[in-house]
């Protein structure tokens, strides 16, 4: 069996033949694992200096040089990376003296902190399939982001305490701007917010919780959520970035809907993080800085905050090492062209608008197709997987320590 | 009709547009997945627009030319959506709030019908290196 690092669902089911250097039968895999599979033999990255091709060890050791003179270097990506890379990438930056962040700083970062520091209840996936009646897709639709989040664990299977499963016994709400595919999924549950609505939103089933007229939404339809939320045994909500960016600083809000959900039944929380390693990566900075994501090592201390974010350290950094990330397409204009004009370095196993804009690109091998290690799941399982397929390229971890090495 | 319509775009994600991004970010797939804008009936017959017209989309941040595409969703007149890419960012302000979260949720812009071609994935790069 093999594991698809295409999401942060890490899927261990995956069956996948090789025969000539192509995939002749794969299994298990959604369209989204299916083209990360199949993307391993197209558009991949060579060593490269001002889009020269070199060899790697030039390649190398000029990431090395231009970080060694580097004032304020900026170390980021990371999500797409073993917690192994993730491990070495810390250690560079502490030896730097660089400024490090990943992709959970503008997404589930947020959250992700409330549920590592224990304020936010959480939960396994597995607990989620076992248990769940109720399983609420805020600002998320995994349909598109995660497919086989709902045939795996919160809508579909049989769990131990849900045998009737989606047919008589799970209910699934939604609450979203738009008819997402998860959306039209949830039928008769689907609420739609007005962009940035989810706090009134939030305001209104607290209102109907505590037998209050609510303010917003159609007041019937309100009254019946409110009748699901009260009946539900083992509820889990999943906010997606929908959520997360309308919200933005007012998290205490959906704090206090989890205490009061949580004073009638049970309601945990799994955020629907993208990447297949963001959350290793804020466990991790966690455990060796005190901060999940947007640390400065400058002058040997530790430092933390949003002038540390990478959209803030784009334009203050004099060179970036960007890693299994593609920020150039990610990021809006002004971040991503304040980082093309920087000498960027970019280890990334395939062409991307950040390899065709850096000035050293370092190919590495696919994490969980060519390269081993170990993940975190988002729900916060530890996953280790071997390679797939042979080759000669070197993993994040290795090139992060010949870098090292080399400084 | 108008010359102009005022829009709030969100983006969002879509399966088959992360497919062909995974592919390939240089393919005529991605592009024709990325470049468009979902909008509102309503706000296509007040710009004069039919589905698949080519829309100039600007504001104070920058501007893009992409494909229409017609909401199958409820009516949302004055909201339209755009999925992540290159383009919707070409949009998204980085002046951003003290949770250091972008705007992409909730970008300010106006729609017209464009002259040229849908935006090239070369000229977003060009953009960036200039």
């Amino acid at each position: 069996m093999a594991i698809c690092t295409g999401c942060s669902l890490l899927c261990e089911d995956i069956v996948a033949a090789l025969e000539n250097g192509a995939f002749s039968h794969v299994k298990n895999l959604c369209r989204k694992g299916h083209s990360h599979f199949q993307a391993a033999f197209t558009e991949r990255t060579v060593p490269m200096i001002d889009g020269e091709k070199v060899d790697l060890d030039r390649a190398i050791a000029k990431a090395a040089e231009i970080l060694k003179s580097a004032k304020s270097p900026l170390l980021y990506g990371w999500s797409n990376s073993t917690l192994e890379a993730q491990a070495a990438g810390i250690r560079l930056a502490e030896k730097l003296g660089a400024t490090i962040d990943d992709t959970s700083s503008f997404c589930q970062g947020i959250l992700t902190e409330r549920i590592l520091s224990g304020k936010i209840p959480t939960c396994t996936l597995d607990d989620v399939r076992n248990y769940a009646d109720t399983t609420i897709f805020w600002g998320s639709d995994p349909s598109s982001s995660h497919p086989r989040h709902l045939s795996r664990f919160s809508y579909y299977p049989r769990g131990e305490k849900r045998q009737k499963s989606y047919e008589e016994e799970r209910t699934c709400i939604a609450v979203d701007v738009r008819k997402s595919a998860t959306a039209k999924l949830c039928s008769n549950y689907y609420f739609r917010v007005a962009p940035g609505g989810d706090a009134q939103f939030m305001e209104a089933i607290l209102a109907v919780l505590e037998g209050k007229i609510p303010k917003v939404g159609d007041k019937k339809k309100m009254i019946e959520l409110s009748s699901v939320l009260k009946k539900t045994e083992w509820g889990a909500i999943f906010p997606g970035l929908g959520m997360i960016y309308s919200l933005q600083d007012n998290m205490e809000l959906f704090e206090r809907l989890l205490a009061k959900l949580n004073e009638i039944t049970t309601f945990k929380v799994i955020p629907m993080v993208g990447h297949y390693n963001m959350r290793g990566f804020n466990e991790l900075m966690l455990e060796k800085t005190g901060f999940i994501n947007r640390v400065s090592f400058k002058d040997g201390a530790v430092a933390h905050g949003p002038e540390h974010s990478a959209l803030a350290a784009a334009k203050t950094c004099d060179t970036a090492l960007v890693i299994g990330s593609d920020p150039l397409s990610a990021l809006p204009f002004g971040t991503a062209r304040a980082l093309a004009r920087q000498p960027l370095i970019a280890i990334d196993p395939r062409r991307s608008l950040t390899t065709d804009a850096a000035k050293v690109v370092i190919p590495s091998a696919i994490s969980g197709l060519e390269a081993g290690g170990t993940a975190v799941r988002m729900d916060g399982v530890t996953i280790k997987f071997e390679p797939i397929i042979g080759t000669l390229l070197l993993s994040d971890e290795q090139i992060i320590t010949r870098i090292m090495e080399a400084i | 009709m108008a010359s102009e319509v005022a829009v709030t775009i969100v983006t969002v994600r879509d399966i088959f547009q992360d497919e062909a991004g995974r592919k390939s970010r240089f393919s005529d797939e991605y592009k024709n997945l990325s470049a468009l804008i979902i909008l509102d009936k309503q706000d296509l017959a007040q710009l004069g627009a039919k589905d698949g017209q080519k829309l100039l989309v600007k504001n104070d941040v920058g501007s893009v030319i992409v494909a229409a595409r017609t909401s199958e969703d409820d009516a949302h007149p004055g909201l339209a959506f755009m999925y992540n890419s290159p383009w919707s960012n070409q949009l998204v302000s980085d002046d951003v709030c003290d949770g250091s979260i972008p705007g992409n949720k909730r970008i300010k812009a106006t729609l017209s019908i464009a002259e040229g071609n849908v935006t090239q994935i070369s000229e977003l790069q060009a953009r960036m290196q200039s």
